[in-house]
């Protein structure tokens, strides 16, 4: 989850989403955290996000799962939910109900800092802590492609697979699926939920024109 | 992981899930490299194989092959740790924790991201680059630590030393002071190692989210950039549960 600060991408696209977090803390405030996080999902629910998964679940909005099934599986004291919005002003929306229901556990967002600044002095919240990404280093001629990185970053874990990008860009060039549902097969692998299948599609039209439909 | 070769028909669906490429044509049928195979289970879990032929290998829970597992599969929970991930709650719960106090920085260096992986050799170059840099303390609730055989030396226990895991997270917490000693050490072990890892620094900001000069500054000073994007700890949360019933 690290991770969902190096995304990479221009600014524009960048600027579209933002990472949502709720995080019990260990010998904190775990005891009893999972009503309050229940309460917490459901008013995210209201807000929209475009990808959400809880730990008590792991599977991702575009699985199958419906909204009851994943909040009746936050019944594990713990229990964190990783979410991603495509507009800021969702993300606003999401921000005040938080803030209003005052339930205590840690929220995270990660995005553009100079969005957040704004967003949080717009409601009035005191950030505690920014977590900076430094970049990448050591032998990165070993990288995937820059393009091809603007989709794997999506997932902090890395199992969203650069040959599966590359894959997926030729089954959507060659019309075996659409840029959406392209973008749902590509974020299944990612346990986190975070990867965001809207700005996938995006980027999945932008970059087709620049590869070739050769197997990956 | 492996593939049934008597069950596998050779579709080839599975081979592009994996991050690493290890799962290739052996004649007509797919086979994962044993030695490449991070243990990761993205091909189990999302290739859908349509003969189920891919399955668990069976030394995969065995020890120190077991750490692939544990530090690959987003959804293991570590043996060392009782949770799932390769790090600790770090800044996302800090509002909460103070584990990153005033007048320091939390600082992460994420192994193996993106996508790379690294081999446990390697991670063993960064530790001992960190302990040569005089900081022994590396954050006792990651998976990481237990892992390390001498904290003095940052040596790693040496049976690991022929794995490879596609991520890990190395936690440290340095006075402000002390960044730039840090990050010039990491500027020189990245390149001593075959692949990547990506660096983070959190700090506790002053009101109006403004980071702290002297942080920045240190950054700077290095030769260290900083993305547009962070991840940001919004402030609202707070403890309840009392101090001698914490783990932490």
């Amino acid at each position: 989850m690290t991770h969902s600060l190096h995304r990479e991408g221009s600014l524009e696209s960048l600027e579209k989403e933002y990472v949502l977090f709720i995080y019990p803390a260990r010998g904190f405030n775990y005891k009893g955290s999972a009503p309050k996080v229940r309460h917490l999902v459901e008013l995210l629910y209201q807000a929209g996000p475009v990808n959400m998964i809880p730990t008590s679940l792991r599977r991702n909005m575009y699985s199958g799962v419906t909204n009851e099934e994943i909040l009746d599986s936050i019944t594990v004291e713990g229990t964190r939910v990783y979410s991603v919005f495509n507009d800021r002003e969702k993300l606003k929306k999401a921000l005040i109900l938080i803030q209003e229901a005052n339930e205590g556990i840690s929220i995270m967002v990660s995005g553009v800092t100079d969005r957040v600044r704004e967003l949080a002095a717009e409601l009035g919240i005191t950030p505690h802590m920014v977590n900076l990404s430094l970049g990448i280093h050591g032998n990165t001629d070993r990288l995937p492609p820059a393009d091809i990185r603007e989709f794997t970053t999506m997932c902090g874990h890395g199992v969203v697979s650069p040959y599966l990008v590359k894959d997926m860009i030729r089954r959507v060039k060659t019309g075996k699926v659409s840029a959406f549902d392209g973008s749902v097969l590509l974020a299944e692998p990612c346990t986190c939920g975070i990867y965001n299948p809207f700005r996938s599609a995006e980027l999945l039209r932008e970059k087709m024109p620049l590869y070739t439909v050769d197997r990956w | 992981m492996m593939i049934h070769e008597e069950i596998c028909v050779g579709c080839g669906r599975c081979q592009p899930y994996c991050p690493t490429a290890a799962i290739r044509y052996d004649g007509i049928k797919s086979r994962i490299d044993p030695d490449v195979c991070y243990e990761c289970s993205t091909c189990l879990r999302a290739a859908h194989c349509p003969v189920d032929a891919i399955a668990e290998s069976p030394d995969v829970y065995d020890y120190p092959r077991a750490l692939r597992r544990y530090f690959s599969d987003p959804s293991a929970t570590h043996a060392a740790t009782g949770i799932q991930g390769r790090g600790t709650e770090e800044s996302k719960t800090n509002d909460v924790t103070l584990r990153v106090k005033h007048g320091e920085v939390g600082v992460a260096i994420e192994i193996g991201r993106p996508t790379l992986g690294m081999s446990i050799a390697d991670i063993q170059k960064i530790t001992r680059a960190i302990a040569r840099a005089g900081v022994h303390k590396i954050e006792p609730h990651n998976p990481i630590h237990s892992m390390i055989a001498n904290e003095e030396t940052g040596d790693l226990k040496p049976e690991m030393l022929g794995e490879r895991v596609l991520s890990a997270i190395i936690e440290i917490n340095v006075k402000r002071d002390e960044l730039r000693g840090i990050l010039r050490t990491l500027k020189e072990v990245a390149r001593e190692v075959d692949s990547v890892f990506c660096v983070d620094a959190c700090t506790i900001v002053e009101p109006g989210l403004k980071i702290p000069e002297e942080v920045l500054e240190s950054i700077r000073a290095e030769g260290f950039t900083w993305r547009p994007n962070a991840k940001v700890n919004m402030g609202l949360g707070r403890a309840w549960e009392t101090p001698e019933k914490q783990g932490c």
